[in-house]
């Protein structure tokens, strides 16, 4: 029995791994002592720690009464996938011209090797992984890398907004760091404090820490060092890697007024990247004093192609082409960047529209019921069928069933083999056993495959069903069945929210008429 | 572009052995072919027979490679191929055939290699039927009508399906995941995931739809991040938006200048797969136009003023500095010093400095770190 058990701890880091970012826990509990006594760990398991009590995945497998259990594993898969995706969508105003400090914990404690390869390659390559995410969600911020190296604070890269300069930079002088000593948090944090004080006031100030050690080695008081950061109005984000530190907690609600989300500990390497990416989210933007909105101005060059190779004046590189900074008529050869001569922000208006859909989200989809499932029979946008209600044919509940707000499962009566009644008693509210593999988009009424959600949410930021559909086809569809209301973008009437959203919208309008007249000079239709 | 609009990490360094997938987004706007058609002397339907030939073209390359054809018809985009699967599939050219005439069609069509005929059947059977259901009033009430971001859109999610297995392309994450990417996809993988290439071919003879700026660009950043090439056609009043797409995904534009010879078009400029575009030198445009114009006068501007809120662009600073989308009040401080000359004493200072810290390393630069406050 004590080898099952080691056998138990060691498959169960792997295998339990997408587990553990899955379904919540407390609706796991009920599930694990429930059925199957071969799964439990019957002798150990009255003398067990709390650590000790490992959540398996395959406790939470409710066999269905022919034996199969694919439609717990689908449902589970989707649960997962969807779970990062319930994000509120209101639109709020955020951050959008960010300026973040990346602090990297570079001191022994890295050389760990609970995260594979090691902790340190890991970083450096999440780091990397980071800096491309981070600039192409946040196209006009900037960024500087920092390390803790050996009780000092090591600079890796300076605040710029080139990508290329900051993966270079990791490359030659994080990679080849032996990581060593302790690792001071207030030698950082000052370092970074330095970095951010001469930004504007307009955008936002951020710090974002790797912590892989479990103490700090300061020189001095790190409370003088986080009353400093809150004067600056710092905002301090944390990635713990081994446990929490209380320092940490205490400087991450100190710098967010009072909010730790901003802390969080990692589980495994999915969960590290997860709530490092979450960082390449522009923040929301809170308290008025924050930021002080303002006016910025910015030049929109245009590109030249040369015959021969001039100098830039950004690097000094030989480069053919480039763009012609409209004010001094500086050749740079990397936007978006500040001319080097005379200062002014050169952008492209397309970084402009790349940080629309932080303004404007891409509403939630819901899940659709199956007494709704009938109105499609695959994906619309990627042609994958989805599956048909195998055991629920009774025609009694194809239809009537109008708008089953909470989901409610379809009733149970008349089922033949009985797999649905046994898995809607025991979960209650949640579809049972078999999910519909569904998801209807609120306003024009689509069906999409779970895949599609994601990658509409994550990565393409439009619905493929409104932008296909002609407008007509949206209002004859209106009346189907997700209704219109189901988000909170569309009920949040009255608060300030939603009268600048209408504004925006109003001028987003204006934007994308206009946009036409520099090519076409004509188009501007009403 | 740059860096951050992702061209300048666009590579084609993935291994040769995969497939491509081609997605061809048509316009089927009949009055817009029929303008077309006026000044060109192209018709649809011969255009369409080349564009099938191109598809034949790619399916010959290689067995694994596959091809889609997406509508964007007047009232929204619809599947060519693969056909929608709820629909009638039969041809409505051949409701009224007899048994007789379907023999002869298909001993005529016996020779032909079945990779070639499925598409060909199977994308003049939809685009039959798409005419037929197709309300000639609506027809000529949209002259313009499009659902370019539409049609990318659903090209997108469909590539996200077909060649990264609906991952999107996330799979480079976590190092556990490769491993399981490889046996659940069953061939071969990319480092980013993917199990085929994927082109779009946009052949457009619509204008840019104006209120879809942001769908639409939404659509090529997104192409922009699973790298995969737009393609245009545009064989009729040149666009911004196309260009943009081009341009930002590296991808090839062209404006044939005599599109009865659209197949020779086709077959050299955007025919080539991501590995023969290596070497090859392909017309692209270069001079994209990405000036923007503002919100107050819709001038078209070389240096504007942007609120750090909503991002709207204005010629001038507006009026009590109250930025008119957001209605927030505006800092007006750096305002003040607009019309007075750059000043350069800061900048010499800068070079100075830099060039007397040359000789520091990175190393050296870390022990001078801001000491704490003591």
């Amino acid at each position: 029995m004590a080898d099952s058990d080691e056998d138990f701890v060691l498959s169960s880091s792997g295998d339990d791994r997408p587990k553990g970012k899955g379904g919540a826990s407390g609706s796991r509990r009920p599930t694990r002592k429930s059925k199957r006594p071969d799964g439990a760990p019957a002798p150990g398991a009255t003398k067990r720690e709390k650590w000790e009590d490992i959540q398996r995945s395959w406790d939470n497998v409710v066999e269905g009464a022919d034996g199969s259990i694919a439609g717990t594993v689908i449902g589970l898969l989707e649960a997962t996938k969807r779970k990062r995706l319930l994000r509120d969508t209101t639109p709020i105003q955020r951050g959008i011209i960010r300026h973040l400090v990346l602090i990297l914990d570079l001191s022994s404690a890295m050389l760990e090797k609970d995260l594979r390869p090691t902790r340190f390659l890991l970083t450096l390559r999440y780091a990397r992984d980071f800096v491309t995410e981070y600039f192409e969600q946040n196209p006009i911020s900037q960024l500087s890398i920092v390390g803790m190296h050996d009780g000092l604070a090591l600079r890796i890269s300076d605040m710029g907004g080139n990508p290329a300069d900051h993966l270079t930079a990791l490359q030659e002088k994080a990679f080849t760091v032996e990581p060593k000593g302790a690792s001071s948090l207030q030698n950082a944090l000052e370092m970074g404090r330095a970095e951010l004080f001469h930004t504007p006031t307009h955008g936002t100030r951020e710090i974002l820490i790797i912590f892989g050690a479990l103490s700090s080695s300061d020189p001095g008081d790190i409370h003088d060092t986080i009353n400093s950061l809150v004067e600056d109005r710092i905002q301090v984000r944390i990635v713990g890697l081994a446990a929490q530190v209380a320092v940490c907690r205490e400087l991450v609600m100190k710098t967010n007024d009072g909010d730790d989300s901003g802390y969080g500990v990692i589980l495994d390497e999915g969960h590290y990247r997860e709530l490092m990416m979450a960082a390449t989210t522009p923040p929301v933007t809170t308290a008025e004093e924050k930021s002080v909105p303002s006016l910025l101005m910015m030049g929109f060059p245009s590109r030249m192609v040369e015959k021969h190779e001039s100098f830039c004046s950004c690097h000094s590189n030989l480069t053919k082409g480039g763009y012609i900074c409209p004010r001094c008529t500086a050749k740079v050869c990397f936007l978006p960047t500040e001319c080097p001569s005379c200062g002014l922000t050169l952008i492209l208006s397309t970084h402009l529209a790349r940080s629309y859909h932080h303004l404007f989200p891409l509403k939630n989809w819901v899940e659709v019921p199956w007494s709704e499932a009938h109105a499609s029979s695959h994906c619309w946008s990627c042609q994958t069928p989805f599956p048909t209600n195998q055991s629920q044919t009774s025609p009694t509940k194809q239809k009537p069933k109008p708008k089953p707000a909470t989901l409610a499962p379809p009733p149970a009566t008349g089922t033949s083999n009985g797999t649905k009644p046994a898995g809607s008693s025991e979960k209650g509210q949640k579809q049972p056993q078999q999910p519909t593999q569904r998801y209807a988009c609120t306003n024009c009424k689509t069906h999409f495959c779970i895949d599609c959600d994601i990658f509409a949410h994550e990565i393409l930021h439009n619905c493929p069903g409104c932008q296909s559909l002609s407008e007509e086809k949206i209002k004859a569809r209106a009346n189907l069945w997700p209704p219109n209301t189901v988000d909170g973008a569309s009920s949040a009437n009255g608060d300030p929210t939603s009268s600048m959203r209408t504004q925006v919208a109003e001028a987003t309008k204006m934007l994308e008429n206009s946009k036409i007249a520099p090519g076409s000079s004509m188009e501007v239709d009403s | 572009m740059d860096k951050v609009d992702g061209t300048e990490h666009y590579n084609f360094k993935a291994p040769a052995d995969l497939a491509t997938l081609q997605i061809i987004i048509l316009d089927t706007n009949p009055l817009a072919w029929a303008t077309f058609e006026k000044s060109s002397s192209l018709s649809f339907p011969s255009a369409l027979s080349q564009l099938l030939i191109f598809a034949n073209a790619h399916l010959a390359f290689s067995q694994s490679n596959r091809c889609a054809v997406i509508a964007n018809h007047i009232d929204g985009v619809h599947f060519l191929s693969p056909a929608d699967p709820d629909t009638d599939h039969r041809d409505p050219g051949e409701v009224d055939l007899t048994p007789e005439d379907l023999k002869e069609i298909a001993q005529q069509n016996a020779s032909k290699y079945r990779v070639f005929r499925l598409l060909e059947d199977e994308v003049r059977a939809s685009y039959r039927r798409l005419i037929a259901n197709t309300d000639p009033e609506a027809v000529m009430t949209s002259p313009n009508a499009s659902c370019l971001a539409g049609a990318l859109s659903a090209a997108l999610t469909y590539i996200n399906r077909i060649c990264f297995g609906g991952t999107g392309g996330r799979s480079s994450g976590v190092p556990g995941d490769e491993k399981s990417k490889v046996n659940s996809a069953g061939g071969k993988v990319d480092e980013t995931g993917r199990t085929m290439h994927a082109k779009i071919l946009v052949v457009s003879v619509t204008p840019d739809p104006a209120n879809q700026y942001i769908p639409v660009m939404n659509s090529i950043f997104a192409a922009q991040r699973l790298k995969i090439p737009i393609d245009v056609c545009k064989l009729r009043d040149s666009t911004v938006f196309l260009q943009q797409a081009a341009d930002a995904t590296g991808g090839v534009y062209m404006e044939p200048e005599h599109p009865q010879g659209l197949l020779q078009y086709l077959m050299v400029g955007f025919l080539p797969d991501h590995l023969a575009r290596q070497s090859l030198i392909l017309p692209t445009k270069v001079d994209v136009d990405f000036r923007a114009a503002c919100f107050c006068h819709k001038k078209v501007l070389d240096v504007g003023f942007v609120c750090s809120v909503c991002l709207s662009i204005f010629c001038e600073p507006p009026e009590g500095a109250i930025c008119s989308t957001c209605q927030v009040k505006l800092d007006a401080t750096p305002l003040e010093n607009l019309n007075k000359p750059v000043v350069l004493p800061p900048k010499k200072k800068k070079k100075k400095k830099a060039i007397d810290s040359l000789p520091e390393s990175g190393v050296a630069s870390a022990a001078d770190s801001p000491a704490p406050a003591e």
